[in-house]
């Protein structure tokens, strides 16, 4: 069985594609197996909602009267980069307001915007023989600005390890609250839902794939930062964080339902990110990888009070484990706490199909595949010579 | 029997009234104190209370005329359901389950008859969907 992405396209556009989520292909492929499953549906939909600190927006306020060459901005009081130009910014999710408590940054401010609500735009400059004003103090919307889109450089992690605690105090952490003496453990990945879980080596996602972004549509626009490949896998799959995706997509069209400001209270400021990706049923292969089940992805789990990047995995554990709410760790039965929505992700893999169904929403071919061979480096404290 | 949630509060003057003596001793309450502080404005006790219906009325009667500021509570915390994507941060911080992960729905529903309002929760949710109604 060989179909190709055109010929998915045309059956979209004909009204009789045949799109399943990722869950519901994993018990599918169970009672059916592959072959008649891989015959039978045409796309596999992904979805996860959850923490992906690694985003933000790009900004384009226009020009005021006299305009203003901006050095400083801020949004409601949360600094944005504006060493770009005049009147360009980019808002990061995890920059905090200023004198806060580390209660509201930029992922508040995403949230409000895409939400339809006013910011307080204030910027400030030197003052310029081509851009005199020094000052400007209003406000700006979605509606008012003329461009406003996500730029998040890295989203959709493949995998990620769960977290627990050895040490004798609760320890706050992106993983959440993770209480004293293994007394719980968190995770991350959406398992069985998760995009690139569903298409582990990247044959069909790649550069200028079209996908779900924050309720919106958006685009792969690189591989995301962090992106290895060089991680153990089990069933095809990576037992670790893998590879990530770098996307774009206009603020315009998203929703504060799936674009949500998260706090992790002793860590700071996330935005929670809702993306999904069609995955094209070309082959067996992909039906194969697209429905493998939380039986069958695994995730490491590490111990976070040891403060190193070398962290030995306490054991792997599979998301049917995890997502059973108790785990058995060293004789003692420990519950688990999702850090990402798993209903928001079936509501974005869902939204995905229905969108695929409605002839509202074609695949594409990647423009270019992102790299098969890469490894993660570290930051060494070392000499200018030792550097290159 | 019946059992209830309350808030009290006590204004400076009354601090020092020995007041869920009283409620124990002479309405055969059985009080389960969850919070209690004293602050510069007066006094707050959050407890449950269990006993005879008809006590714990007589008793409610009591703090009134002793000047306590008497609120009867449905739940200690309250889940902004707008707020809340459901991810179950909560579920495994709650020591007693009153946070639980519906299945196949996937929905976080909040038990109050089981919340002790310990508070743990509250910190512990990262889109603050829940809040303390003290």
């Amino acid at each position: 069985m060989k179909r190709t992405v055109e010929e998915i396209n045309q059956k979209i556009r004909d009204g009789d594609v045949v799109v399943m989520t990722a869950e519901e292909v994993a018990s599918y492929v169970q009672s059916e197996g592959v072959e008649r499953a891989a015959k039978e549906v045409d796309v596999v939909t992904t979805g996860t909602f959850g923490a992906m600190c690694s985003s933000g927006a790009f900004l384009n306020f226009g020009h005021s009267e006299p305009p203003i060459r901006m050095q400083k901005v801020t949004l409601n009081d949360v600094p944005a980069y504006t060493g770009i130009a005049a009147v360009d910014a980019y808002i990061g999710a995890t920059e905090l307001k200023l004198d806060d408590h580390k209660e509201y940054g930029g992922a508040h401010v995403i949230e409000e915007l895409v939400s339809g609500k006013a910011v307080r735009l204030k910027a400030s400059s030197d003052g310029t023989d081509c851009y005199p004003r020094k000052e400007i103090d209003t406000f700006v919307s979605l509606h008012s600005m003329n461009q406003a889109y996500l730029f998040n450089p890295r989203n959709a992690y493949q995998n990620y390890a769960a977290g627990t605690n050895s040490s004798e105090r609760t320890l706050y952490t992106y993983m959440g609250k993770l209480l004293q003496n293994y007394g719980n453990i968190t995770y991350s990945s959406a398992g069985q839902l998760s995009p690139l879980l569903k298409d582990p080596s990247l044959r069909t996602i790649g550069i200028g794939t079209r996908i779900f972004l924050g309720g919106g549509t958006g685009y792969v626009a690189w591989e995301g930062t962090q992106f290895r490949t060089n991680v153990e896998t089990k069933f095809g799959a990576p037992v670790g964080g893998a590879r990530s995706l770098a996307t774009v997509g206009d603020l315009r069209g998203m929703s504060p339902e799936f674009v949500r400001a998260l706090n992790l209270p002793g860590y700071g400021v996330s935005l929670g990110m809702g993306v999904g990706v069609p995955i094209p049923v070309l082959d067996e292969d992909v039906m194969r990888a697209a429905a493998l089940s939380d039986e069958q992805l695994f995730a490491p789990l590490i111990d976070y009070s040891v403060q190193s990047r070398n962290r030995r995995p306490i054991k792997h554990l599979s998301y049917a484990e995890l997502r059973s709410g108790r785990v058995e760790l060293f004789g003692k039965e420990v519950r688990t706490s999702s850090l990402s929505s798993y209903l928001k992700a079936r509501q974005i893999a869902e939204t995905l199909a229905e969108r695929i169904e409605n002839g509202e929403f074609l695949l594409t071919e990647p423009v270019a595949q992102l790299p098969s061979d890469r490894s993660v480096g570290t930051l060494e404290v070392r000499s200018r010579e030792e550097a290159v | 029997m019946a059992k209830k949630k309350y808030l009290l509060g006590f204004s400076p003057d009354i601090v020092n009234e020995a007041i869920v003596y009283r409620l124990v001793k002479d309405y055969d309450l059985k009080i389960n104190i969850l919070r209690a502080e004293v602050r510069e404005l007066g006094g707050r006790l959050l407890m449950e209370v269990e006993g005879k219906a008809a006590n714990i009325k007589e008793a409610a009667g009591y703090l009134n005329e002793a000047k306590v500021d008497v609120q009867e509570l449905a739940t200690y915390v309250e889940k902004n359901e707008e707020r809340c994507t459901h991810c179950g941060m909560c579920i495994s911080i709650c020591p007693v389950e009153a946070l639980i992960m519906e299945r196949p729905s996937w929905k976080v529903r909040y038990d109050s008859e089981k919340c002790i309002a310990c508070g743990m929760c509250i910190d512990a949710c990262p889109p603050g969907a829940i809040k303390f109604r003290i």
